[in-house]
């Protein structure tokens, strides 16, 4: 006691050290971390948990929960999305040490042509490099071609087993807190208890209800119902009809807000996003000449495969707390674009967190809302964008003005590509929309417009030859 | 071609990078095999050979020198090109992104020292054991990447000390 | 670069219209609904259920075990719910469970993944399991049944159709005209194969239903025929067959030579055979080969003799390599055609080499002796195991004159007569057992004037269910172990095989798909974007979730997610003011 009294000041130190150590919620050897989802979000996050331990000395397992092996054709082995992976993001995996192989990239994008009911305009990379990879979430669609190809979750899931993951192929049906710890059940009533779990279950399984219900501060995201549906055209009719190019619409339809064909080994691929697409829509899309001219013969054939996903258009409330976390979708998500790049954000921002910051809700604040933030933050301004294509879609003379400037711009070589940038970036989502909205303050962005405005609606008889030159 | 696949096609022989040129983007080869080249006044010499799933470039990103090489394919290849922008911007946000170029630059660094070791007058001949650590390096590259081919790296390795050893600057690694 | 091509659009497409686009109806209407898939919530009948000769509910019960957690049941009572669903068509499943061939198992959707689920074992389990705790067997929801049955034999069939009548309140006699009830499940089937014990402790659950057994009573040397009729309302012939037929060859008559039933049920009441060294079995039935294990088992070199090839043998395949294993000799495409003696004594069997000629009507190739090939065999006893047929003896009166009785729908005979089992013609005892139910089935509903219907119908559509073998986890399939083959000749009465334990049983039981019935495996209710899919509180194998079509999306993901085939899809399109 009495050399305790003497160095009194100290040992309180240190004991305060201890507490606070043993307090402080962190991975370390030995703990078990689960995830909900094998989607790209559970992958990436499971990829780079393990990774990034291991630089960091710490030996963890990770257990990613994922009932379907994403290896059934159609609906029930894909995860519903238009299935591209940006521009930006293929050149991050790349410098990850990630490639696609071509296995899963069904074909490699390399243009834009951007449809409207004045005209169309391809657009195109200055460095004619396919650089947007096109892939099937699942193993393609129904009756989808019989080579061999694999689906880009699946690929994801690979790499996550690879660096050590373990699948877990059950489906989450339930999720609990079992002494402060997150607990995870299966449907033959098995109970795991892990020291992190990580929610990777994306906007279109019921799970993410469930959870919400059990931890007061999250609110999952608000969704929009899309629809997605593959043609089966055949792969030489695909070259001839679509050939590498990603078709974007830019049409005066009520609610829609953005529709993409994009084609895919024997298949094409419809994404349509707009206020909650319905079959009318879909309809009165299939039916404008835009569309029909897009297909053989005119003819809009019978889609193989549909459905109607939700995607996230408003982050979730408060994506994390003490020892769980939500990445991908169910999390913090980029509007309307590049989904898959912000599971590979949100999820790597997690890993960061959890190895080498924390896992308690502060941690989290500290090292991964950040991430998020910028994401929302960045959507603010993607609305705005956004209002600017509805506006470009609803009034005749801008569409004019518009693609007659982009078209002139693809037309001469070395000069400035200001349109046709901002439309790419927009439509690839490949950079940040505060980055897109910057380069049209460049002082020619204006000038050139107003003048492409005046020329394009005024000057009639050139119309035809900007058209021409510019397909 | 087939339409799958990412990134731009060179046939044999086709220049990717060439040695003085300014460069604002690195590279990663998807599919097939690159060759480095020298040049000096003595005519050009083999430095390496780049194999799939490689980076390079790297340099331009990171400071404002011209190629110190000359980079083209061996056979036909499939490189995808990655640009300054887009790495820079996005290294703003997560630092880690350059985690795996780091790792690979030590690697050319240590293997690099090894070869300098090697080339040094009167130096002991290079030791079972330091062969055994860079196949051992090889090795759990490899297993990265399982599609790749086994052959190739002791190939290389071969062609790389029977140039250095002559030291001839024209030697052609086909010789060997 | 972009092969994209301007040439393939029409002039008029690319010309700017007054206003864009073309309304009215396009292509969707007729191109999308096409596509679009509704789920349909359909029960379908699962090859085991399909192939099981007793008409039993065999993913039913299973379903009740493996669902035991979602179900909120017990261990214990999960097995006492299971065995109940059995026990509604066979009150006999420790004995089924022991000699079934199970017929069930040959089409188990589990079969090319990893094995097909084990029913037999998980019954023999079961019906072990609750001879162990005593179990009653359920009686039936009793109206004023007073009539009398009488039965004749206590074998498969007739144990059965006095089950089903005593549970449902009518008074039943059995008159046996053994010493012993049990038929041929008793006199044909050796200890090894089947436990008297077990056997006996599973009729005398029936007997504890009021049933009154009359052994070593002969109809027609005890009781008349007329008398059977006097006293009872209804008559059940449930007779077998159990007369061996004989080989017709010379040497037949005398000592040393038996039929197999002859054989086995002398082997049964526990008389000494004085069999020798070398014991021919002729036949390739499983008569044949229970006689040629038995006689394997008193130590004689045993040489089975069989027409044909293994391919055409009746006998269960795993049972002819037991036999096999235990040096059992079978000589193939060989026929007997004189038994030798010396002195009275048989001393050896001259045989005949076959060749396979044309397919007869049974579409099995039919043997055509080779001319000089005959040779002789040294034997010490020939037991003639070739087939069996009813022993009408003292039951003129109910027979028609044939060998075989030749019964309408469920065994009718018409003037209150029944008939089952292999009095029909000769089947697996889980037939007998079926027929028996069948036809009590039958004579209850026309004594209370009901409609004819029975438990075995309806366990589905008749649609075959498609389940997805790939979603289902690879377990390895658990059967009943073996004992070694020494300790099996060193003691003949051991049984071969054991039941398997609690843990496999439990795991074994998990393997089973559940085809073409709801297991609650939650998938189209997770994924479900238009949440058609809703929990129910009351749960049971087969229902765990109702379906909605109102906010249905038809994108057909449930249809193709559900692992054992009970959704399937309907062609349809939802109706638009469904969709809010």
């Amino acid at each position: 006691m009495k050399l305790g009294a003497r160095t009194g000041g100290q040992s309180r130190g240190i004991a305060t050290y201890f507490e606070e150590a043993s307090e402080r919620l962190a991975l370390e050897d030995g703990s078990r971390v689960g995830v909900i989802g094998g989607g790209p979000a559970g992958s990436f996050f499971a990829y780079f948990a393990l990774k990034m331990a291991r630089s960091a000395g710490i030996d963890i397992s990770v257990d990613v929960y994922e009932a379907r092996l994403f290896d059934q054709r159609g609906p029930a082995g894909c995860n519903h999305c238009g299935g591209v992976v940006s521009e930006s993001l293929v050149q991050l995996l790349a410098t990850e040490g990630i490639n696609l192989p071509p296995t899963v990239v069904r074909r490699g994008i390399e243009s834009y042509v951007l449809h409207t009911d004045v005209g169309r305009v391809l657009i195109n990379t200055p460095l004619e490099e396919k650089r947007i990879a096109a892939v099937y979430r699942g193993n393609g669609p129904k009756e989808s071609e019989p080579v061999e190809i694999a689906g880009f979750d699946r690929f994801l899931l690979d790499l996550a087993i690879s660096a050590g993951a373990n699948v877990v192929r059950k489906l989450v049906t339930g999720f609990d807190w079992d002494h402060g710890r997150p607990q995870i059940m299966t449907p033959d009533g098995a109970e795991s208890t892990y020291d992190l779990v990580a929610v990777a279950a994306g906007v279109n399984s019921h799970i993410v209800k469930t959870l919400n219900s059990r931890d007061a501060d999250y609110q999952p995201p608000e969704t929009l119902r899309a629809f997605i549906s593959e043609f089966h055209l055949g792969e030489a009719t695909i070259n001839e009809c679509l050939g590498n190019s990603m078709h974007v619409f830019l049409l005066d339809l009520p609610r829609l807000e953005f529709a993409a064909l994009i084609p895919k080994g024997e298949f094409a691929t419809l994404c349509l996003l707009g206020d909650d697409v319905d079959e009318e829509l879909i309809e009165s899309f299939l039916a404008t000449r835009e569309v029909k001219a897009c297909f053989p013969g005119n003819v809009v054939p019978a889609p193989v495969c549909h459905c109607f996903p939700r995607i996230n258009v408003r982050a979730a409330v408060r994506p994390y707390a003490d020892r769980i976390v939500w990445i991908g979708d169910s999390g913090v998500n980029r509007l309307f674009k590049d989904g898959i790049g912000s599971a590979y954000r949100t999820a790597k921002a997690a890993a960061k967190t959890v190895v080498f910051r924390g896992i308690s809700r502060a941690d989290f604040e500290r090292g991964f809302w950040p991430e998020c933030r910028n994401l929302i933050m960045d959507n603010w301004i993607a609305k705005l964008i956004f209002g600017v294509t509805t506006l470009i879609q609803r009034v005749r003379f801008l569409r004019r003005g518009v693609l007659r400037m982009t078209a002139l711009e693809q037309q001469r070589e070395g000069r400035k590509r200001l349109m046709s940038s901002v439309l790419w970036d927009v439509f690839t989502g490949s950079a940040p929309y505060k980055e897109i909205l910057l380069r049209t303050f460049h002082p020619m962005f204006p000038l050139r417009l107003a003048w492409n405005l005046v020329a394009g609606n005024v000057v009639r008889t050139k119309e035809q030859g900007v058209r021409e030159e510019a397909q | 071609m087939s339409s799958a696949g990412l990134g731009k096609t060179y046939a044999d022989g086709e220049v990717i990078v060439r040695q003085g040129e300014t460069g604002d983007c690195m590279f990663a080869i998807q599919k097939g095999q690159l060759e480095v080249v020298k040049h000096s006044k003595d005519g050009e010499a083999r430095v390496a050979v780049l194999e799939e799933g490689e980076i390079f470039g790297e340099m331009a990103i990171f400071e404002r020198e011209v190629r110190s090489a000359t980079v083209r394919a061996l056979g036909e290849a499939r490189v995808l090109t990655v640009d300054k922008k887009t790495f820079l911007r996005r290294i703003q946000e997560d630092p880690s992104l350059a985690f795996n170029l780091v790792q690979m630059m030590s690697r050319r660094i240590r293997r690099l020292s090894g070869e300098i070791a090697d080339l040094r007058p009167g130096s002991v001949p290079r030791s079972q054991d330091t062969l055994a650590l860079t196949e051992a390096e090889r090795q759990i590259e490899r297993r990265k990447r399982p599609d790749r081919r086994v052959n190739s790296d002791r190939r290389t390795g071969e062609r790389r000390r029977g140039t250095e050893r002559r030291g001839v600057a024209s030697a052609s690694a086909k010789k060997d | 670069m972009s092969v994209y091509n301007d040439e393939r659009v029409p002039e008029d497409a690319m010309h700017p219209g007054p206003e864009g686009h073309i309304s009215g109806m396009g292509v969707l209407p007729t191109a999308l609904k096409q596509a679009l898939v509704q789920p349909e919530q359909l029960r379908k009948t699962p090859p085991c259920n399909a192939g099981c000769a007793g008409g039993g509910d065999v993913r039913g019960w299973i379903s009740l075990v493996a669902q035991r957690r979602k179900l909120g049941l017990s261990d214990a009572s999960a097995c006492t719910q299971a065995w109940n669903v059995i026990t509604e068509v066979n009150p006999f499943p420790a004995t089924l469970g022991r000699i079934c061939p199970h017929p069930c198992e040959d089409g188990c959707n589990r079969g090319d993944k990893d094995g097909a689920v084990s029913i037999n074992a998980l019954e023999r389990f079961l019906g072990d399991w609750a001879l162990q705790r005593g179990l009653k067997l359920a009686v039936a929801e009793r109206g004023n049944c007073s009539e009398s049955v009488g039965v004749i034999g206590a074998g498969p069939a007739g144990l059965s159709f006095a089950y089903q009548m005593a549970r449902r309140g009518y008074r039943v006699t059995i008159y046996e005209k053994q010493e012993r009830p049990g038929g041929m499940l008793y006199f044909g089937i050796p200890e090894y194969r089947l436990p008297g014990t077990v056997l006996a402790a599973e009729i005398e659950r029936i007997l504890a239903l009021g049933v009154e057994l009359r052994l070593n009573t002969a109809i027609g040397r005890d009781v008349t025929v007329q008398q059977l009729r006097d006293m009872h309302q209804v008559v059940f012939i449930g007779i077998g067959a159990g007369a061996g037929l004989k080989l017709g060859i010379p040497g037949e008559d005398g000592a040393g030579v038996w039929t197999g039933t002859e054989f086995l049920s002398q082997l049964n009441r526990g008389s000494k055979l004085e069999l020798g060294a070398n014991v021919v079995v002729v036949g390739g039935g499983n008569t044949a080969m229970d006689a040629a294990r038995a006689a394997r088992r008193t130590g004689a070199r045993v040489s089975m003799l069989y027409r044909r090839t293994r391919i055409e043998m009746p006998a269960i395949e795993t049972e002819i390599d037991d036999a096999l294993e235990e040096g059992v000799d079978i000589a193939y495409l060989t026929a007997p055609v004189a038994i030798l003696r010396e002195g009275g004594i048989v001393r050896s069997v001259r045989v005949q080499r076959m060749e396979l000629g044309e397919a007869d009507r049974s579409g099995r190739r039919k043997p055509v002796p080779v001319i000089g090939s005959e040779q002789d065999i040294p034997a010490s006893a020939v037991i003639a195991a070739v087939s069996q047929e009813p022993d009408w003896e003292g039951l003129g009166e109910l027979r028609d004159g044939k060998i075989w009785i030749h019964a309408g729908s469920n065994g009718a005979l018409g003037d209150g007569v029944w008939a089952g089992g292999d009095a029909l013609g000769l089947g697996i005892a889980g037939l007998a057992i079926s027929q028996g139910r069948k036809a009590a089935e039958a004579v209850h509903a026309k004594l209370r004037g009901l409609p004819t219907q029975s438990i075995s119908d309806g366990t589905g559509a008749a649609d075959e269910p498609t389940p997805k073998p790939e979603y289902y986890a690879a377990i390895p399939r658990s059967s009943s172990p073996y004992r070694d083959v020494s300790s099996r000749l060193a003691n003949p009465d051991l049984e071969v095989q054991q039941t398997i334990n609690a843990r496999a049983f439990f795991e074994e039981v998990s393997r089973c798909f559940s085809c073409g019935s709801c297991f609650g495996c939650e998938q189209c209710y997770m994924y479900c974007n238009g949440g058609g899919f809703s929990k129910l509180q009351e749960v049971a194998p087969g229902r765990y979730f109702s379906l909605s079509l109102d906010t249905c999306e038809s994108c057909g993901k449930c249809v193709e997610l559900c692992p054992c085939g009970y959704l399937s899809a309907r062609p349809g399109l939802r109706s638009n003011e469904a969709r809010t």
